[in-house]
C-alpha cells in the first residue's frame, strides 16, 4: 500500500511521521511505501492512505482515506492506525 | 555541502539554551530562532517565517506531548543547515489541544528537503523514547542534553 505523510511544508512533522509509520509497518510486517508531501502537492496523487496531524488532516480533500494523528511521537497510536489502515487495504 | 548530517553534527551545545523564560508561543519561536540566527544559520526573516507558518497552518508543530518542532522553508532565509533547542522554565501553550503545553522546542533550518532527513530521524528516535521530553526538560545544562541525545541515538543504532 502507498501512504502519504503530509504536513504544511513536507519538511518537519511529516518526516517524523513517515519514520514512525515505517517503523510500525516494519514491526508489523506490513508491506508498502511511505512518502512525505506538503499539503499543496497531494492533489491528484494516487495513494491508499494519508496520514497527517489533526489540523492538517482537516484541510485535506482527497480520494484516499485520511487518518489524523494526535501525537506523532506516540508509537502506540501510529501502530494502531497503520494496522487499521492495512486491514482495510486488504478488503 | 552535500553530506547528510546527523543530529549531533547540527545540534551543538552553543545552540541549546536551558530553562528559558517565555511568556507565549511567539517568544518561544523567537528564542529558538535567535539561536539559529546567532549561529549564522539563518537571516532574521527566517524567525518571522517560522511564526507565520504556525499562524497559517495551526499549532500542529506541537508534534508530540510537550514537544514543538519549529521550522520554515529553505527559501525563507537559510544560510546553512542547523538546529537549535530551547527548554522552557515554564511550559507554554501553543493552542494544540492534544499535546500542549510545550516544554521543549527544537527549531531547524534546512537547505533543501533531503539533507536534514537523517538528523530528523535521529531526533525522532530520541523523542520516541519513554519520558524523553520530561527528562530533557529537567536537564540543567546543554552538555547534559547532548550526552543524553548521544546515548539515545547510539542505543538505537
Amino acid at each position: 500500500m502507498k501512504v502519504l505523510a503530509v504536513c504544511g511544508m513536507g519538511l518537519g512533522s511529516s518526516l517524523i511521521l513517515k519514520m514512525n509509520i515505517e517503523k510500525a509497518m516494519e514491526e508489523e510486517g506490513i508491506k508498502g511505501t511511505v512518502e512525505v508531501r506538503d499539503l499543496s502537492s497531494i492533489q491528484g496523487e494516487r495513494a491508499d492512505f494519508i496520514f497527517a496531524s489533526e489540523e492538517i488532516a482537516a484541510k485535506i480533500e482527497h480520494n484516499a482515506e485520511v487518518y489524523s494523528v494526535k501525537n506523532m511521537t506516540d508509537k502506540k497510536e501510529i501502530k494502531e492506525k497503520i494496522l487499521e489502515a492495512s486491514q482495510r487495504g486488504e478488503n | 555541502m552535500g553530506a547528510v548530517k546527523l543530529i549531533l553534527d547540527l545540534l551543538k551545545t552553543d545552540n541549546i539554551k536551558v530553562k528559558v523564560k517565555a511568556n507565549n508561543w511567539k517568544e518561544v519561536v523567537e528564542k529558538a530562532g535567535k539561536l539559529l540566527k546567532d549561529a549564522d544559520y539563518v537571516e532574521e526573516e527566517y524567525i518571522k517565517a517560522m511564526k507565520d507558518a504556525i499562524i497559517d497552518n495551526g499549532p500542529y508543530v506541537v508534534i508530540g506531548k510537550g514537544i514543538a518542532l519549529l521550522h520554515a522553508r529553505p527559501e525563507d532565509g537559510v544560510k546553512k543547515m542547523g538546529m537549535s533547542l530551547v527548554t522552557l522554565k515554564e511550559a507554554v501553550e501553543f493552542g494544540n489541544k492534544n499535546n500542549d503545553p510545550v516544554k521543549i522546542a527544537f527549531a531547524f533550518c534546512a537547505e533543501d528537503n533531503k539533507k536534514h532527513i537523517n538528523a530528523i530521524a535521529d531526533l525522532s528516535q530520541v523523542l520516541m523514547e519513554e519520558d524523553s521530553v520530561n527528562k530533557i526538560a529537567a536537564m540543567k545544562s546543554s552538555e547534559e542534553i547532548i550526552d543524553y541525545i548521544k546515548s539515545s541515538v547510539e542505543k538505537n543504532q
